[in-house]
């Protein structure tokens, strides 16, 4: 390459060269529109569930006057509803009672057909899958009466058995349908492993299997828990007295039709919300590989 | 005979692992279900129901009366069917897309390099973490019509209050409005999930041959996505159609059917003023249906990738 | 099957553990009964609370489990656990509309006779009728009470009126006045059909005519009575009434003072003595309700009664509770303390009619009608509810209350409609 010496004017200098960007980094433009949306939008999430941490340090009738809790905040709220008899820690106990039986139950029912339909091609196991989907969406309404009866006649209303039972008809036909799921994405070398060390297929499941989907029962039994933790129709008709009511039905007895007491309704929010999120985030992380686990197929 | 022998010696051990699960939905939801259609033929209501209490023993005297409520449903005599019906259809359609849409959107951005993603992320999916019926009471709140902190932010900007749970119009866009606020997290979790499963070399791959950012995300990430987007549309569907706790807590039962949804109706029939249960089974096996037909339609439109993906 | 047994083995647990049956002696006045009570859980259950305690005083072996259940969901949760046999109370604060209802489903235990029911000639006569069905008594009736004219006497003052409105015109121009002159709502109408009844009465019509079978929900006189309310609403006199939450908002605003008048009954005096505009017992004013165009006013008796549930176990003690709590002594303080107006002539003491607001309410029971002698007169005020708010929300009144009418036809069968 021939080297030409040329003598530069000095009045003429080229303007330095524009910073590249890198491949896949953002305008400073796209950076901020970026940040203002998810800004906006966390605000939009986030602002409710703040309010009523606001709104639980006003008095009775602050509601219709939000300003004045900054005047005058009040810490009542909470002692109130933790004091209550029959109250925000009985229905908290029910609720967990309710809902960890629930999942129990669920998963260890369903643990051992989510493996057999998994692995097994046996007469039946197709009707078996349509019915684990279809029994999902069962309205609440088509079965709400029949059962309603039924524990009325066996004397198990307003009982634990009776809606653990209840709860059942949700969470068995799920679990089973997840399970298969999770149990599709453990290679079956393992259970021939299994087979050639001479285990029947019941020990094949429990000691193999099962450890290894365990992200998977934990993610099942999680989204079990919720279920059951959140359930608001069969609740609030089937329990019938306060000291049996589970979370859902007791908020319900501070708003009603001729009463507001939005104090200890959001006191009580705000306490549930914590545990809840508390509970929540630490098992965040494994909630999004535990769904792609079986959708990745 | 041995043929007989041989079916049972291959599979037994399956029907064994598979008794406990047949065994709880026979006696927990078939037989429930059965009784239910029964009901549903029959005119049974809280008067003529057979009881027992105390020394007072009243004894059945409801009556089968075939299908003579389907009729009176269908048909339109008992007045709310259509009505109810239209409105949990546009319910449905309106709830799902504001979920998937705006669930995808913010996965998209989330899948993005940023500062204080987690941060982000963290906020977005507490709606999620909330249990939904403190979350509807919170909504409740926010929305009363002369106490509400968003009337009073109206107010502040000069505009009108909106009677937010009073107008049936709005009733409706309010429990649209606070359906999308909780359902979205999980739409977005899901599709975050898939969209960090696509290989980066399929993205490399198309920007080398020249594809936009728009064609990268029409060829490339929306056919990854198709396998976890049908199953969560589908399970969408089914919850929105079905989803009893926001509109019974937000609207109540009070202002009859103007914003019930289907099983919100049927509950109400069921309990509340005098109960009539023939009525509430009827509406639980048409709603039943209505859904059973759609996710069969759905299903062959799709060719059923879900049955080997049910997550 | 392991999992099978396990399974099983856990829900015979769970049904023992959550059974509640206890093995109480057989002897009939002693054992633990339960009472549901339906009043305010904040400014009524203390004092209820602090009877019972008295109670258990003077009946050692007899132990109340006293349960509060809030007034809207009380009905369907007693029918649930009455028609179930499962944690049904063994005392019910039941409202007048109910009781009939309950009798007739064979759920409530007849009281003629009994201790429950003592003095029964002391009893006003009409919450005595409200607590029979076919003949029989199956309450005690513990409170009565009907809706008056609540008004914020300040700002009547502000407004120039000086006497509560007599008829409904005279209230819409007192509305007027009140939004003029003193710049707050004139009145706030609670989107309820119990609420509407005072407007029907006014023009002499009522939900059905029990005497001859007939449905009169949609005559003319009873469009007319819809149409005022629907007026007042539509007017811009009365405050825009919310549908969900609509008691609670009319109490907030009454209470802040940022509405004039209120139609409401004896029960929420005690919550609207907490509010800011009446810190001062004597700014309530209390009025019967205003007359319609027949120049007749009229509002509903309501009250409460305590009814024994047919499947107790412990009929003798649930009585004697009965007999305590709707005793004149009882009546009398409960009156003193919440300002509720007792169901017994002698509890009317001195010291009860020195109240202010029982007082009023007194005399605004002078006009006030007796409930339908029906056990499905509660249920049709559901379906009249819905049409109302139909009604305030814009539709045409004639069709609304022919939609009630076809409503109630379902309700009443063979009775004649219109």
């Amino acid at each position: 390459m021939t080297v030409t010496l040329t003598r530069s004017t000095p009045a003429v200098t080229s303007p330095p060269p524009a910073r590249v960007r890198r491949r896949g980094e953002r305008s400073r433009l796209a950076s901020i529109a970026y940040h203002a949306t998810m800004i906006t939008v966390s605000a939009v999430a986030v602002f409710p569930v703040l309010w009523v941490v606001y709104m639980s340090f006003g008095d009775a009738d602050a509601w219709a006057n939000p300003a004045e809790i900054l005047r005058s905040p009040v810490t009542s709220n909470y002692g109130a509803v933790l004091r209550q008899h029959d109250g925000f820690l009985t229905w908290l106990g029910n609720s967990l009672v309710v809902a960890i039986c629930t999942t129990l139950l669920g998963v260890l029912i369903a643990a051992t057909a989510g493996y057999a339909l998994s692995r097994m091609r046996f007469p039946g196991h197709r009707p078996l899958m349509w019915t684990f989907l279809v029994t999902q969406m069962f309205p609440v309404a088509i079965l709400i009466v029949p059962l309603y009866n039924i524990l009325s006649t066996l004397h198990l209303l307003n009982t634990y058995a009776g809606l653990v039972l209840t709860y059942c008809t949700i969470s068995v036909p799920f679990c089973a349908w997840m399970l298969k799921g999770y149990f599709d994405t453990i290679p079956v070398e393992i259970d021939e492993a299994g087979r050639i060390d001479g285990c029947s297929p019941f020990g094949t499941f429990w000691k193999l299997v099962v450890p290894l989907a365990r992200p998977g029962l934990a993610v099942t039994a999680f989204y079990t828990f919720l279920t059951a933790w959140g359930e608001v129709a069969y609740a609030t008709q089937f329990m019938t007295t306060p000291d049996r009511y589970t979370l859902a039905v007791g908020l319900q007895t501070y708003v009603g039709q001729f009463k507001a007491e939005w104090g200890a309704m959001t006191a009580a929010s705000v306490m549930i919300s914590a545990f809840a999120a508390a509970v929540f985030f630490g098992v965040q992380r494994h909630l999004v590989s535990g769904l792609t686990a079986g959708a990745a197929k | 005979m041995t043929l007989l022998r041989r079916v049972l010696d291959r599979h037994w051990y399956a029907w064994a692992m598979v008794a406990p699960v047949v065994l709880v939905l026979a006696l927990l939801v078939l037989y429930p279900l059965a009784r239910g259609l029964w009901f549903s033929l029959t005119d049974a209501n809280e008067s003529n129901i057979g009881r027992t209490i105390g020394p007072n023993h009243i004894p059945s005297t409801y009556q089968f009366v075939g299908l003579d409520n389907y009729w009176h449903v269908l048909s339109g005599a008992e007045g709310h069917f259509y009505p109810v019906l239209a409105w949990t259809v546009v319910w449905t359609l309106i709830c799902v897309a504001l979920h998937y849409g705006i669930g995808l959107a913010l996965a998209l951005l989330l899948n993005q390099r940023a500062r204080f993603r987690t941060g982000y992320r963290i906020m977005l999916i507490l709606p999620w973490a909330v249990p939904p019926f403190v979350s509807v009471f919170a909504w409740r709140l926010l929305l009363n019509g002369q106490a509400g902190i968003v009337n009073k932010a109206l107010g502040g900007l000069g505009l009108p209050a909106v009677a937010w749970l009073s107008d049936p119009t709005w009733q409706k866009v309010s429990v649209i409005g606070v359906n999308t606020w909780i359902g979205v997290p999980f739409m977005m979790v899901a599709l975050l999930g898939g969209l960090q499963s696509i290989p980066a070399e399929l993205y490399e791959a198309a920007e080398m041959d020249g594809a936009s950012a728009w064609h990268r995300f029409r060829f490339v990430t929306v056919p990854s996505l198709r396998p976890i987007s049908n199953t969560v549309i589908l399970l969408g569907c089914i919850w929105t159609f079905n989803q009893f706790a926001i509109i019974f807590l937000l609207v109540g039962q009070a202002a009859g059917a103007s914003s019930q949804i289907l099983v919100t109706y049927a509950y109400q029939l069921a309990f509340s003023g005098v109960r009539d249960y023939s009525g509430s089974a009827t509406y639980g096996a048409l709603i039943l249906s209505l859904l059973l037909v759609f996710a069969v339609v759905y299903r062959r439109r799709l060719g059923s990738p879900a049955r080997e993906n049910p997550t | 099957m392991r999992r099978g047994i396990a399974f099983l083995a856990v829900t015979v647990a769970l049904a023992a553990s959550g059974c509640s049956g206890s093995a109480e002696p057989a002897d009939s006045d002693s054992g633990t009964i339960t009472w549901w009570d339906t009043s305010d859980a904040t400014t009524e259950a203390p004092t209820y609370q602090a009877l019972v305690a008295q109670f258990q005083a003077q009946h050692p072996k007899i132990k109340v489990n006293y349960v509060n259940v809030p007034f809207s969901d009380a009905e369907q949760k007693f029918k649930t656990a009455a028609q179930g046999g499962n944690g049904a109370p063994d005392v019910m604060r039941s409202d007048v509309g109910w009781t009939p209802a309950f009798a007739a489903q064979g759920y409530l235990l007849p009281l003629d006779g009994t201790p429950a029911v003592d003095q029964i000639g002391d009893f006003l006569a009409g919450p005595a009728g409200t607590a029979k069905y076919d003949g029989k008594m199956y309450g005690a009736p513990q409170v009565t009470d009907t809706l008056g004219l609540l008004y914020n006497k300040a700002l009547f003052a502000k407004a120039g009126i000086t006497a509560a409105p007599k008829t409904w015109p005279e209230l819409k121009t007192a509305s007027q006045a009140l939004k003029a002159k003193a710049g707050v709502d004139g009145v706030y109408l609670n989107p309820d059909s119990y609420f509407l009844l005072p407007f029907l009465y006014g023009e002499g019509a009522n939900l059905v005519d029990v005497a001859n079978k007939k449905i009169t929900i949609n005559s003319p006189e009873a469009v007319k009575g819809v149409q005022t309310a629907q007026d007042l609403v539509a007017s811009g006199a009365a405050a825009k009434p919310a549908y969900t939450d609509g008691y609670a908002n009319m109490q907030a605003a009454f209470k802040d003072g940022k509405v004039g008048m209120i139609i409401n009954g004896p029960w929420s005096a005690s919550d609207i003595f907490a509010g800011k505009a009446f810190q001062d017992k004597a700014n309530l004013g209390i009025a019967p309700v205003p007359a319609g165009s027949t120049g007749q006013a009229g509002s509903p008796v309501g009250g409460h009664n305590l009814v024994v549930y047919a499947g107790t176990k412990h009929a003798g003690a649930a009585e004697q509770f009965v007999q305590f709590m709707t005793s004149a002594a009882s009546e009398s303080t409960t009156a003193a303390k919440l300002g509720t107006l007792p169901a017994r002539t002698s509890a009317y003491t001195s010291e009860v009619t020195a109240n202010q607001v029982i007082a009023s309410f007194q005399q605004a029971m002078a006009i006030a009608q007796p409930r339908l002698a029906l056990p499905q007169a509660s249920d049709l005020l559901g379906p009249l509810s819905q049409d109302y708010v139909k009604i305030l929300q814009g539709e045409q009144a004639q069709a609304g209350l022919d939609n009630s009418a076809k409503e109630f036809a379902k309700l009443l069968p063979g009775w004649s409609a219109p």
